[in-house]
C-alpha cells in the first residue's frame, strides 16, 4: 500500500490540474476580502467572522477543490493504462488492492492539504479583517475540512468509477467537467428555483420555516451533491434574527448534530462509490 | 517454467485467445512469434494476471496461478518476485529520471539500499543509459525509453524475463545489443520468453519459437525446422529471364509470364535446376533466375489453413 500512496503522491504534485486549479482558488480570495474589509468589515462581530468563515470555505474550496478532485479521479486509472505505467507497476509484486488503495491514500492527502491550504488562506483573511483567532475557531475550522474532505473523497471515488468505465482519458476528463458543470451549477440553480416557486406558493411562511424548506429541498434533491450536503450542514453554524440585525454562533458539532440525515448521505454515497470504484479495478483489464 | 493450458480470452466481440496451449522450459529463449493482432500480447498480459481469461491454466515455476476462470493473486504476487516483464507501447513516468524509476522499481521488490544502488549502475551501464542517468524520462527518444524499458525488467533479477516486442521500434544496432543482453541472460542460467512479429529477430538467439496465429499456437519447434516447414508450405516462387521467348506448356508447371521472356514459376519446391535443364531443352538460355522468399504475412497465411 505504502508503495502505491509513495508514487501516486509524487505523481499527483506534480499535475499541473491541481496547481492551476488551487492557483485561480487562492487568487480569487484576495478580492473578496478586500471587498469585504473596504464596505464595512471593521464591524465584523467574531460570530458573523467564523460563520462567513465557513460558509466562504465551504464555498470556495467546495467548487474549486471539488471540480480537481473530479479531475484527479476521473484520470486516475486509465490514463495509466495508456500510458502503460499501471502494467509496469502491477507486474511488480503488488497486490491490486494495495495499488489502488494507496493512490486512494495519495489522493485523500493531496486534497486535504488543499483544503487546508485554502483554510489557512481564508483564516488569514478573517483575521485581517479584525476577527481574533480562538480555540473555537480552530475547532470548528479542522471539523469543516474532515466534512469537507469526506465530500472531496466521494467525488474521487466517483471520478474512479468514471476512470473504470470510459478508457480514454481525454473523454473521461471531458465527462468530469460536464459532470462537475451540471452538479456544482445547473442542479443546484434548478432545486433553487424549485425552492424559490415553493415558496411563492405559501406567502405566509416564517423565517424557520423557510429555511427548512430550502434544507429539505436540498437533502432530497441534491443528495449526490457532496458540497450541497456539506452546506445545509454549515448552514446551522449560526442563526440570524429576523431583521438581520444579529448573528448568533453555535458552532460546528452543533450544527453536525442537527443534520444527521445529511451526514450520513454524505457518508453513505462515499462510502458506496469508493467499493464501486475499487471493485471496478480490481476486476479490470490493464490494456 | 511456463505452462498455459486451453487460455481462452474474449474481448466483448473478439475472441483473442482460440484455446492457447505453450511450454517455456527452464533455460530457453522462446521466440513468441505471430502477425499482429494474433493474441501474443494477450497471452503475455494474461500470464502476469494483467487481464483477465475466461477459461484455461496457466502455471508459473509450477505454481498454478490461474485456473478456472480465477486467478490466485497470493500466489501470483509471490511468483512475480521472480519475473521480469517488459510492455509493449508502454512509457515509463516522464517525471522522474532514470535513476529515481529503477529506484521506486527496486522499492517494489524490497530490495535493500545499497545493493539496490549497486544494481542501478550496474543496468544503466547495461542498457547504456548511464550518461542519461539524470534526465527526465519524459525527454527521451523513443530507444531509450525502450531500453529503460529492459532494465526495469531486470531490476530483480528475475529467473524468467517476458518480454512483449521488445526490439520492435529498435534499430539493427540496438537490436544487435539487445540480442547480446538476451544471450548474456542465457548464460546466467535465466529463462526468457518473447514476442515478435518479425521473423529476423527471433533469428540468431531463440531455441525455440512457438508460432500464433488467430490466437492458437500452430507450431512449437526450433528455428530451423520451423523455416523448413514454412517453405514446404507456402511454396517457392521463382522469377525467370530468357533470351528469347519460351513455350512452357510441355513442361506442365504452373508459369506466368511477366513480359514477353520474363516469367514467373510456382512450385511446391525449389526446381530451380529443372527449369535450367528445361530451357536448355528448348534452346533458349536462362539471363537471371531467382527465387523469392515467401514474406512472413503469407506463411502466416499458410499456417492457418
Ligand atoms: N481491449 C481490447 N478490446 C477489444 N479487442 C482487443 C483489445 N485488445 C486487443 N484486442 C484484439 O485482440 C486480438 C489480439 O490482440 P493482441 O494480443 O494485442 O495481438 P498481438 O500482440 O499479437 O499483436 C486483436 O484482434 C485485437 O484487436
Ligand atoms: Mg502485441
Amino acid at each position: 500500500m505504502m508503495w502505491g500512496f509513495h508514487l501516486e503522491f509524487k505523481q499527483s504534485l506534480r499535475t499541473k490540474k491541481l496547481w492551476v486549479i488551487l492557483g485561480i482558488m487562492i487568487l480569487l480570495y484576495i478580492p473578496v476580502f478586500y471587498i469585504i474589509k473596504s464596505v464595512g468589515g471593521s464591524e465584523i462581530t467574531v460570530g458573523g467572522a467564523m460563520a462567513f468563515l465557513i460558509q466562504f470555505v465551504t464555498g470556495m474550496a467546495g467548487f474549486f477543490i471539488g471540480i480537481l478532485a473530479l479531475l484527479m479521479g476521473a484520470t486516475a486509472i486509465n490514463s495509466e493504462v495508456e500510458k502503460g505505467t499501471l502494467r509496469v507497476a502491477m507486474s511488480k509484486p503488488i497486490k491490486r488492492i494495495s495499488y489502488i488503495g494507496g493512490k486512494f491514500l495519495a489522493h485523500s492527502v493531496v486534497l486535504l492539504l488543499a483544503l487546508l491550504l485554502s483554510t489557512v488562506v481564508g483564516i488569514a483573511g478573517v483575521v485581517w479583517l479584525g476577527a481574533p483567532l480562538t480555540s473555537e475557531l480552530i475547532r470548528d475550522v479542522l471539523l469543516l475540512n474532515m466534512l469537507l474532505l469526506i465530500a472531496m473523497i466521494q467525488l474521487v471515488a466517483l471520478g474512479y468509477i468514471i476512470s473504470t468505465l470510459i478508457k480514454s482519458s481525454g473523454s473521461a476528463l471531458g465527462m468530469a467537467l460536464v459532470l462537475a458543470f451540471i452538479m456544482f451549477l445547473i442542479m443546484p440553480n434548478v432545486v433553487g428555483y424549485l425552492t424559490f416557486k415553493a415558496i411563492s406558493d405559501h406567502p405566509n411562511m416564517s423565517y424557520e420555516e423557510l429555511h427548512q424548506l430550502r434544507k429539505d429541498y436540498t437533502t432530497k434533491y441534491l443528495f449526490y451533491v457532496p458540497t450541497s450536503q456539506v452546506s445545509v450542514i454549515t448552514e446551522d453554524v449560526s442563526s440570524t434574527d429576523e431583521n438581520l440585525a444579529n448573528t448568533t454562533y453555535y458552532g460546528l458539532p452543533h450544527a453536525i448534530k442537527k443534520n444527521p440525515v445529511n451526514l450520513g448521505i454524505l457518508i453513505g454515497l462515499t462510502v458506496a462509490y469508493l467499493g464501486i470504484g475499487f471493485f471496478r479495478f480490481l476486476r479490470m483489464d490493464l490494456r | 517454467m511456463l505452462k498455459i493450458e486451453n487460455l481462452v480470452k474474449t474481448y466483448k466481440d473478439v475472441k483473442a485467445l482460440d484455446g492457447l496451449n505453450l511450454e517455456v522450459k527452464p533455460g530457453q529463449i522462446y521466440g513468441f512469434l505471430g502477425p499482429n493482432g494474433a493474441g501474443k500480447s494477450t497471452t503475455i498480459l494474461s500470464t502476469l494476471g494483467l487481464i483477465f481469461p475466461q477459461e484455461g491454466r496457466i502455471q508459473l515455476f509450477d505454481v498454478e496461478v490461474f485456473k478456472d476462470g480465477k486467478f490466485d493473486e497470493a500466489k501470483l504476487v509471490e511468483v512475480k518476485k521472480r519475473i521480469g516483464y517488459m510492455p509493449e507501447h508502454a512509457t515509463l513516468w516522464d517525471f522522474l529520471t532514470p535513476v529515481q524509476t529503477l529506484d521506486i522499481i527496486a522499492d517494489a521488490f524490497n530490495i535493500p539500499k545499497a545493493e539496490k544502488e549497486k544494481r542501478i549502475n550496474e543496468l544503466l551501464n547495461l542498457v547504456g543509459l548511464s550518461d542519461d542517468r539524470n534526465r527526465k524520462v519524459g525527454k527521451f527518444s523513443k530507444g531509450m525509453r525502450q531500453r529503460l524499458l529492459l532494465a526495469q525488467a531486470l531490476i530483480n533479477d528475475p529467473e524468467l524475463l517476458i518480454l512483449d516486442e521488445p526490439m520492435t521500434g529498435l534499430d539493427p544496432t540496438g537490436i544487435a545489443e539487445f540480442k547480446e543482453i538476451i544471450r548474456e541472460q542465457k548464460k546466467a542460467g535465466k529463462t526468457v520468453f518473447f514476442s515478435s512479429h518479425i521473423l529476423a529477430h527471433v533469428e540468431e538467439i531463440c531455441d525455440t519459437v512457438g508460432v500464433i496465429v488467430k490466437g492458437k499456437l500452430r507450431v512449437e519447434d526450433n528455428l530451423e525446422s520451423i523455416k523448413r516447414e514454412f517453405l514446404r508450405k507456402a511454396g517457392y516462387t521463382i522469377l525467370v529471364e530468357t533470351n528469347v521467348p519460351v513455350d512452357w506448356s510441355p513442361s506442365g508447371w504452373n508459369v506466368t509470364p511477366l513480359g514477353e521472356k520474363r516469367y514467373r514459376i510456382a512450385a511446391e519446391e525449389d526446381i530451380r535446376e529443372g527449369v535450367h535443364d528445361y530451357v536448355a531443352s528448348q534452346g533458349a538460355k536462362i539471363l537471371t533466375m531467382q527465387v523469392k522468399e515467401p514474406s512472413l504475412e503469407e506463411i502466416f497465411l499458410k499456417m492457418v489453413e
